[in-house]
């Protein structure tokens, strides 16, 4: 586990992130890389009953980008979806709430007529989509697949959505790599997915940082996670003092 | 119990369930309601989130997201017990309740509630959340009015599954996490526009609603629109009120 994430970690669900979070890191120690979406998905197929994972990457505006797949069924799901336009994971990302599609043979697969016929001789019998996103922040979706319907029991369904909080903070910091500016450098995962995604305010932070730095809302929250990790405080508590105006974030900040 | 207040009540929620219907904006109407009409202080809506936490997704003030917010980080207090049971849990005076809850009672009476009243959101067996009454003076409750913030509390969980067949069980899975991604959008466009005009964060919320409302707008989109956008495109909302036409 990376230093922070057991201290930014706070509540009742602690010990559920902590435990999903887990999974996923001992799938990138075992292939000794940095954790990524591809070790969520990995770790997807072992805590959430379900037989592979796929991640889609998109803003639910523009055609997706399929990351990774547990498999070749997932990858085929991932495809399928993008070339049609249709399914449980475009659903998800245009709707930004998930789709839980538990039989697709029967009833589930209705809206998606292609895409169902299409799944079910893939092999996937149900399919889950959970959007990858922090309220306006969206950055693609979670597919799971299994071989037999049946819905998720509740267990199952708050591990995929803590894995899909996962996957999000994953694929920010994906991007923020790629942007290679130092200031995005932080890792953000291992800033608890779970509260970064559900505390009040940070989500108000990150909207007053889009004023305040007068960039969109992706950048401001990469500007706040920067500015806790370069602090080394939670990132509750910046976003705390930035609410109470005690402190202001300046455009200008030495890259 | 104002009479005519609760079948107007009764009316809004209904219209509002109609047409443009946004889940967040029907639950605080339904707070701001239950204060006016069961005389209590402060009001909050809260859902169990299958990761297994408990989130806040209506609050009659900036106020009682604090407290609510204390009650889900302390593990203890009415909201989590009544969800926990599915049964109501009213304590009415909160003085006599340290060891019931040690770390919320202080929390609530140091924010001035005096008496609590926690009641279960429930579909069929199953407890979705709870809405909370705070109240300012020690109880007892009247029986109507537990009575009628049972209905409310009814009335919300109808609203949160507003609109989808529960033909799929999966639905109220799906609907719940609507509902929550909506929240934090309107928590980012509220930060935006608090930003942009130097308000509180209730002030901030106040001018979004009426603004979705005005144009016809569910106010979920509306937040996704003006993060997205250059406030600037929106003078009505993002200029101070004196520039503007008077009503």
């Amino acid at each position: 586990m990376p230093p922070g994430a057991e201290r930014e970690v706070g509540g009742d669900d602690s010990s559920r992130v902590t435990r999903v979070w887990k999974l996923v890191s001992a799938q990138a120690a075992s292939r000794r890389g940095r954790a990524s979406v591809a070790d969520v998905c990995a770790a997807a197929a072992t805590s959430v009953d379900v037989s592979g994972a796929w991640v889609t990457a998109g803003d639910g505006i523009n055609p997706g980008q399929a990351m990774c797949a547990t498999d070749v069924v997932g990858e085929s799901l991932a495809e399928v979806q993008i070339t049609l336009g249709e399914g449980p994971c475009h659903d998800a990302a245009v709707s930004g709430a998930p789709v839980l599609a538990a039989d697709l043979a029967d009833g589930s697969g209705n809206e998606w007529a292609v895409f169902a016929e299409a799944a079910v001789r893939a092999g996937a019998a149900a399919v889950f989509a959970f959007p990858l996103r922090i309220g306006a922040i969206r950055v693609g979706v979670l597919g799971l697949y299994r071989d037999k319907e049946g819905p998720l029991d509740t267990l199952h369904l708050g591990n995929a959505l803590i894995l899909a909080d996962i996957a999000t903070m994953l694929l920010l910091d994906a991007e923020a790599r790629q942007a290679d500016d130092p200031l995005f450098g932080a890792p953000l995962a291992s800033q608890s997915p779970g509260l970064a995604a559900h505390n009040a305010e940070i989500a108000q932070a990150t909207g007053m940082l889009t004023e305040q730095l007068g960039v969109g809302i992706a950048e401001a929250f990469a500007r706040l996670r920067a500015y806790a990790y370069a602090q080394d405080r939670r990132l509750s508590d910046i976003a705390h003092d930035i609410v109470t105006r005690r402190l202001r974030l300046e455009p200008d900040l030495p890259g | 119990m104002d009479q005519e207040l609760l079948s107007d009540t009764f009316v809004d929620l209904a219209d509002t369930m109609v047409a443009d219907f946004d889940v967040i904006d029907f639950l605080h109407l339904l707070s701001d309601r239950s204060v006016q009409l069961l005389g209590a202080s402060a009001a909050g809506v809260m859902l169990a989130d299958p990761r297994g936490q408990l989130r806040l997704v209506a609050a009659s003030s900036e106020a009682v997201r604090l407290l609510e917010v204390f009650q889900i980080e302390g593990e203890e207090g009415p909201c989590l017990e009544t969800i926990r049971t599915g049964q109501p849990v009213i304590e009415p005076d909160l003085r006599h309740a340290q060891e019931r809850w040690p770390r919320f009672t202080p929390a609530a009476l140091q924010a001035g509630f005096t008496a609590v009243h926690a009641l279960p959101m429930r579909l069929r067996e199953q407890v979705l959340g709870g809405l909370n009454l705070f109240h300012d003076r020690p109880g007892p409750f009247d029986s109507a009015d537990v009575r009628i913030g049972q209905a409310l509390a009814d009335t919300a969980t109808i609203g949160l599954l507003h609109e989808r067949s529960l033909r799929r069980a999966e639905v109220v899975g799906e609907q719940l996490q609507a509902a929550l991604n909506s929240r934090v959008v309107i928590e980012q466009a509220k930060g935006k526009l608090a930003e942009r005009r130097g308000l509180d964060m209730d002030t901030a919320f106040t001018a979004l609603r009426r603004y979705a409302r005005d144009n016809n707008l569910r106010l979920s989109d509306f937040a996704q629109t003006f993060i997205d956008s250059d406030p600037a495109d929106f003078p009505g909302l993002t200029e101070p009120a004196h520039h503007r036409h008077r009503q």
